[in-house]
């Protein structure tokens, strides 16, 4: 026998064992779980080995890949490419990609990827690299002053009614369609999510939403449980120390854990955000207020659907607004200076606090990021809930015969890869830029960005294989936990959905600079949300509020 | 010195050809611009997608000029050639913008909003004035100027050790001047992120070691301020410095000498010989610190984002955020535009008084 003929049979045993590994711990999941998690049990195939074979680049614990481990994945997962495009076609074409370089990761690693495409299309890219908070202003300025200088756009969903809504993006050919499997693509990103008036525009690359990341160690403590039984103070249910489950939870863990130590280190209890962060903090705040606001028997819970009359300064918003007050005092000194990048990255997977919300980035770099020293230690759920919730429409608070309401806040809705109309004109580059695009949303890449630091949170129904994470080396209770917060998330049936209107940035910007004055103690939540208020109505006047009522609806499915 | 004037006989003919070209030159222009805004305004179909057309036009037109002022002034028209093409160049690059910048702020223009920019005379200076973060912000540069005096006279220090016979002089000049050197976004990483960063800092260690348990720098309204001060402190200090070493460097030596031989104490010839000497030099330095600071805006939105509460909040930073986060153009540009006005008004006036000062001084 050759050997490596014996190699790959040997390497389709050890995919066959480790789907029928896996699928114990699947099965046992999809008890718990709402769906996605499901067991995923088939023939190993070549399109198996390829899965494997990409998620050992460079192995989980070798440390952050880098650029030759992008052109490496880049490269074995062109079969796809190879099957719509000749080696050569599109030679003396020129492409250029505008997108993110966050954390050295988004455009970074497209470089990579898209490396073997180039030598193998013929085509070249030029890029555009933004940072995160320089992204908003660039897009806008390129749609207003008419001067889109790009092909290929990095765009998160929030953006299509900046962007599609302008025609200004190229509607997506049938064969990408087919080449990055669509349907695998997770149901709440699937249409009207990429779409403008029924055209499909966007290859979905990233699946977004808050999830709860806290550490076990602390909330497992034996200490720590003596010191909460003998605690006189409010443990809102929370009878035995334990992962709080709601945000009254979460509020009496902080406060509690305020001059606790684990391990001879200080401990801090949750991480808010309070600094601005060009628009994008604004999310923290909405992932602590979805569960008291995102009533189950109402999609809007941002603004009143049919006068877009914001929701911000009803009583629920107010009450997030007043638990990070309340927080604040608990959380380490300099908090009020933290943004979401530090609160993640600089606190959390530095060791500093026990509960920080996030996308799933946490989860993706708990393991893999040099400079995480939390990798053992860190759990993760769904957003938590409220014990009660607040409903517009009768302006009362309701008790859910069901329990707590949870409502995962999916913030962002994901980044996609759009095509720019302006390549619709000349077929070759049109056809050049797709396959550009599509090689980024191919389905065994994708799995690889999930699995590994690159800005993307799995988004399609065959990342959540459990075994495929495991042979790659992550541990099982981990990534479990890991992939079924993500998944419970994308699937629950009250999930916060944000909308897709144009400036929906300038509602969170002004929101931030007003938050920031309450959070430093100039005047009341209640104050600050009221002023909140007004100046998103004066926002909405300025872009056109029977425009922006038609499009919120649209985007809540109304 | 004045320059010769030069007479050139020039006919009749040739004066109307120069009229003629630039008359040509000029209408050309005007038909460009003409037909341009009855395009964009959907008037007529006849026009181009860019005003490129326009500026052809402009250098068509300033080539005319030229050619028309040495065919109607002879060598004069040579003369004006020389300045002709760095005044047309100002007009198009300073002068014009300047006015289309006015013309902007007084427009309701949200670059999310499908109808586009619309003409609001001045309803934005209107909502400026009742905007509390402009207020908040020019409150805070009237603080962060007035640090600009503590800023002066460490400065002045400095360049009075730097003058003196120390040892290694060369070396601490280089060295003192190197803040200046760094982009004060390096500043801002470096040290408002890194040094004095809560956890792990050396300057947040040192002050646990000094006894200040919570060592938060940008916490506190009046501390992040500080901070902020102390950053930007840093790295202009320096500026101000190296021009104070050259006016003292520039002092006569001999007066120094007499105060010296009349038994003057270090004191009384600083203060009655160095400093009244150095207060054009101290006035030049200053203003252009000031200057400078009014312009303060990369520190605080990389450390702070103007936080907390708007503490360290300048106008700069505010104008950013309202234009850059929120795309609201016509007003960030109102902002910008008053702001400006209020440095001219500002500096003009700082100029008035420190001329009436020092007359008296003297």
């Amino acid at each position: 026998m050759r050997k490596e003929v014996y190699d790959r049979l040997m390497m389709m045993q050890s995919s066959r064992r480790n789907v029928l590994k896996g699928a114990a711990a699947v099965g046992a999941l999809a008890v718990g779980s709402s769906g996605i998690v499901g067991a995923l049990t088939r023939p190993a195939s070549a399109q198996d080995n390829l899965r494997a074979q990409i998620l050992q680049i460079p192995g989980i614990g070798k440390g952050q890949p880098t650029d030759a481990d992008f052109q490496k994945v880049g490269e074995l997962c062109l079969a796809a490419t190879k099957a719509n495009v000749t080696e050569g076609e599109f030679a003396g074409v020129e492409l250029t990609f505008m997108g993110l370089n966050n954390q050295n990761l988004h455009n970074v690693l497209f470089r990579g990827f898209l490396k073997p495409w180039e030598a193998y299309t013929g085509a070249k890219i030029n890029w555009i690299d933004l940072a995160q908070a320089d992204y908003n202003a660039r897009l806008q300025q390129s749609i207003a002053t008419g001067t889109v200088d790009f092909d290929i756009l990095q765009m998160g969903a929030p953006f299509e009614g900046d962007v599609c809504g302008k025609g200004l993006t190229s509607e997506m050919p049938d064969w990408v369609k087919t080449q990055i499997d669509m349907q695998d693509v997770v149901s709440y990103l699937q249409p009207p999510v990429g779409t403008w008036d029924g055209k499909q525009y966007r290859i979905t690359v990233d699946g977004d939403a808050h999830n709860f990341n806290y550490r076990t160690d602390v909330f497992s403590d034996a200490a720590l449980a003596e010191a909460w039984k003998a605690d006189a103070g409010d443990k809102a249910g929370l009878a035995e120390w334990g992962v709080p489950k709601t945000w009254q939870q979460v509020q009496a863990t902080t406060k509690f854990l305020k001059g606790k130590q684990v391990g001879g280190q200080d401990v801090y209890g949750y991480l808010d955000a309070p600094k601005a962060w060009g628009g994008f903090g604004f999310y923290f705040l909405g992932s602590r207020a979805s569960a008291y606001a995102k009533h189950p028997d109402d999609k809007a819970w941002l603004f009143d659907s049919d006068t877009m009359k914001p929701r911000i300064n009803n009583p629920a918003w107010v009450r997030a607004i007043q638990d990070v007050i309340d927080a604040l005092p608990s959380e380490p000194p300099d908090q009020i200076n933290a943004d979401p990048n530090q609160t993640a990255f600089q606190q959390f997977l530095a060791g500093t606090g026990s509960m920080v919300v996030w996308w799933g980035d946490v989860g993706s770099n708990v393991k893999t990021n040099d400079s995480s020293v939390v990798g053992d230690v860190t759990g993760f759920s769904i957003l938590p809930g409220s014990d009660d919730v607040y409903n517009s429409k009768t302006s009362q608070w309701d008790k859910l015969p069901s329990g707590p309401n949870y409502a995962p806040n999916c913030a962002y809705i994901g980044w996609g890869i759009y095509v720019m109309a302006r390549v619709d004109s000349d077929e070759k580059k049109k056809k050049a830029a797709w396959s550009a695009a599509a090689h980024l949303g191919g389905k065994d890449l994708s799995l690889w960005c999930a699995a590994y630091p690159s800005g993307f949170q799995p988004y399609r129904n065959s990342h959540f294989d459990i075994p495929e994470w495991v042979a790659a080396g992550y541990d099982e209770a981990f990534i479990s936990s890991y992939l079924k917060s993500e998944a419970d998330s994308y699937n629950h049936p009250n999930a916060a959905i944000e909308p897709r209107i144009p400036g929906i940035f300038q509602y969170y910007s002004v929101a931030e600079d007003e938050l920031a004055k309450t959070f430093a103690g100039q005047g009341t939540a209640q104050e600050g949300a009221d002023r909140i208020a007004s100046a998103w109505e004066k926002i909405t006047d300025q872009i056109g509020r029977e425009n922006q009522i038609k499009l919120y609806k649209a985007s809540l499915g109304m | 010195m004045t320059l010769e004037v030069v007479t050139d006989e020039i006919s009749t003919a040739r004066r109307n050809a120069g009229r003629l070209v630039i008359a040509a030159g000029s209408l050309l222009l005007v038909a460009a611009f003409a037909m341009q805004i009855l395009y964009k305004s959907g008037t007529t179909t006849l026009g181009y997608e860019t005003w490129r057309v326009v500026l052809y036009a402009y250098v068509a037109w300033g080539i005319a000029l030229g050619i028309g002022q040495v065919l109607m002034r002879g060598e004069a028209g040579w003369r004006a050639l020389f300045i002709l093409p760095a005044v047309l160049f100002t007009v198009a690059m300073v002068i014009f913008p300047t006015l289309f910048g006015f013309y902007i702020a007084m427009t309701d223009w949200n670059l999310s909003s499908f109808s586009g920019r619309k003409f609001n005379g001045l309803a934005n200076l209107w909502q400026m004035l009742a905007d509390p973060y402009y207020r908040n912000a020019l409150l805070n540069m009237v603080f962060y100027v007035l640090a600009v005096l503590v800023e002066y006279i460490v400065a002045f220090g400095l360049a009075l050790l730097l003058n003196a016979q120390i040892r290694a002089r060369k070396f601490f000049r280089v060295v003192f001047l190197l803040p200046l050197m760094l982009s004060p976004v390096a500043v801002s990483w470096m040290i408002g992120k890194s040094l004095m960063e809560y956890r792990f800092g050396p300057a947040a260690k040192l002050a646990r070691w000094l006894g200040w348990d919570t060592p938060a720098f940008f916490a506190t309204p009046e501390i992040a301020r500080l901070s902020i001060m102390l950053l930007d402190a840093w790295t202009f200090i320096p500026f101000m410095m190296i021009m104070l070493l050259a006016g003292l460097q520039a002092l006569p030596k001999d007066v120094m000498e007499a105060a010296h031989v009349d038994g003057a104490t270090p004191w009384q010839a600083f203060w009655g010989v160095t400093f009244p000497l150095m207060l054009p030099v101290s006035i030049t330095a200053v203003i252009l610190r000031i200057i400078f600071k009014l312009k303060l805006a990369d520190i605080v939105i990389n450390v702070t984002s103007g936080g907390p509460g708007g503490a360290t909040d300048t106008v700069t930073s505010f104008i950013f955020r309202e234009y850059r986060d929120r795309s609201n153009v016509g007003y960030g540009t109102m902002l910008a535009m008053v702001y400006l006005i209020l440095i001219i008004v500002f500096i003009t006036l700082l100029l008035k008084f420190v001329s009436r000062w020092t007359r008296d001084v003297n």
